[in-house]
């Protein structure tokens, strides 16, 4: 699962990491769906030419290429059963294109999971007229999803000390060997949550109608700016895929 | 009227059968430090929840007689309300924990209720500075220990700037040198003139500090004074409290008919009530 980590934020200081959320929203939807767009090489080679340097001034580059290598299993899956199952004229040429375009897709939300700090996201999200409850349950599942798998682990050691067998047995056995794991980790949650809301009472959780933020975001120029870039180009694209044709080099593919 | 007044007050959770508390007197003043000691089970951890309401606004159950804080009825405010009068350090680091870092952690309270930006600022500055948590900041609280998290949950109380601070056995889940370093951090609070509730059962490390000592048995007060005459009490045997080492010096010497004119409640005391008394003699 390791190609899941480009979608893991990292602690970095670049040009990147300091732009709005909802502007770096904007941008990533803005990428993902231009590379829906298209369907043919050379577009899609041009937009991954434009999403690497920016991932690189993100200064996550060698996560990315981490990423990446962990997906080429996958690829590889995707390029053989499309090349011989497909019924489309050129069936490699196809599949390396849905290949190319899936790398566009997760680079262009990884450039947005990459950069924003949950705090940020609930931030954002609180800004954006997202009740702060919501939001802030939301941060909370990440605070609390290492605990929960602390404690897994915890409670499995804890099992097989007593004799149970966790990893023995046929799939039906191995199925049934969750029960004693999962029933003490609900019991073990729930009185968690009992004291986790205690303590947020106990500091005043839901008192007020004005609630203040520490930090609120800005909007900068920057922010605008890309904004602006995004929507622009991607307003020009559509314009360029619905109403003029491809010029042939842009439409090139592999003769197979 | 004193800061905190416990009149006849009783409590029963709902499902169980037995009074968490028993018709419980106790008026603290202000600027004191008192220390609640007593066995599992005896009611501590519900005295404390009654001081900041938790006990009965969140604990829903029987309740009888009355506990006001700072002269609020309990039972008319809500625990928000008393947020800002009562601060409640709890047993379990991580459970107070519920931001992704230290900086969000302090803000969590005075934002909740509704504290200026600029404000919140300087006090997260100034709580940082004060508990040391400069190079924790950015820090998840998964990648503290636990000593560093009941600092920061500490930060994270007294950033509501209370005028108690009521601590339900914070040093239990740590490593000795965490829990002295929490515990002295408590009695420093208590010297800027915090009001201090504080339960705990090493009684060797604070009963020094303490202004009075409570000990409590199946939900009834069953002594309550200065430590160093709680401790001399039988009842600390009877109900199994671990007394000090020096007290338990004095009480050998005293049942071999020697007096030492003070009780020591630390190593050090013992040392120096000994020098005076050798000095004087051969003086």
């Amino acid at each position: 699962m390791s190609f899941l980590e480009v979608f893991q934020y990292t602690r970095q200081d670049s040009v990147v990491h300091r732009l709005d959320p909802r502007s770096k929203l904007v941008m990533a939807i803005v990428l993902a769906m231009i590379s829906l767009l298209f369907m043919n090489i050379v577009p899609l080679l041009i937009l991954l030419s434009v999403l690497l340097p920016l991932i690189g001034l993100a200064r996550s580059l060698q996560r990315w290429a981490k990423s990446m290598s962990g997906l080429s299993v996958l690829i590889v899956f995707i390029v053989i059963f499309n090349t011989l199952l497909s019924t489309v004229a050129n069936p490699f040429s196809y599949s390396i294109a849905l290949s190319l375009r899936l790398i566009a897709l997760m680079s262009s939300f990884s450039l947005f999971f990459l950069t924003v700090h949950p705090d940020e996201l609930s931030q954002a999200l609180i800004q954006m007229g997202v009740k702060f409850e919501f939001a802030f349950a939301m941060s909370m599942a990440m605070r609390y999803v290492p605990t929960l798998g602390q404690e897994a682990y915890a409670i499995m050691d804890a099992q097989k000390a007593r004799g149970v067998e966790l990893d023995r047995g046929n799939i039906l056995k191995r199925i049934r060997n969750i029960v004693p794991i999962i029933v003490p980790l609900i019991i073990v949650s729930i009185r968690r949550a009992l004291s986790i809301a205690e303590s947020m009472e106990s500091r005043g959780f839901g008192a007020c109608e004005n609630r203040t933020y520490l930090e609120q975001l800005k909007f900068t120029r920057h922010d605008w700016a890309l904004v602006l870039v995004s929507v622009v180009s991607f307003c020009f694209l559509v314009y360029v895929r619905f109403y003029l044709a491809l010029p042939p080099w842009m439409s090139w593919g592999l003769p197979f | 009227m004193a800061l905190i007044e416990f009149n006849d007050f009783s409590f029963k959770y709902v499902g169980s059968d037995s009074l968490a508390l028993k018709k419980v007197n106790l008026s603290v003043e202000a600027g004191e430090y008192v220390v609640v000691s007593g066995p599992s089970g005896c009611g501590k951890t519900t005295l404390c929840r009654a001081i900041n309401g938790l006990v009965p606004q969140f604990h829903r159950g029987y309740i009888a007689g009355n506990v006001f804080v700072d002269s609020k009825s309990t039972r008319e405010n809500s625990v928000a309300d008393m947020a800002g009068i009562t601060g409640l350090v709890f047993q379990n680091p991580s459970n107070q924990l519920v931001t992704l870092n230290v900086e969000k952690e302090i803000a969590f309270g005075p934002e909740n209720l509704g504290v200026d930006p600029a404000e919140i600022r300087k006090r997260v500055e100034h709580l940082i500075h004060l508990l040391g948590l400069e190079h924790l900041r950015e820090k998840h609280p998964h990648e503290m220990s636990g000593g560093e998290q009941q600092r920061v949950a500490m930060a994270a109380t007294l950033a509501l700037r209370p005028k108690i601070l009521v601590a339900d056995e914070p040093t239990s889940n740590l490593d000795p040198q965490s829990a002295e370093m929490i515990l002295e951090l408590i009695a420093e609070q208590n010297r800027e003139g915090m009001t201090v509730v504080l339960v705990e059962h090493r009684l060797d490390v604070v009963a020094k500090d303490a202004s009075r000592l409570i000990l409590m048995n199946e939900g009834s007060v069953v002594a309550d004074g200065p430590p160093e005459d709680v401790l001399l009490m039988d009842i600390c045997q009877d109900i199994g409290i671990g007394i000090p080492k020096a007290v338990e010096v004095f009480k050998r010497l005293r049942s071999k008919d020697l007096h030492l004119p003070e009780v020591p409640m630390t190593g050090e005391d013992l040392v120096r009530i000994f020098r005076e008394v050798v000095e004087h003699d051969s003086a």
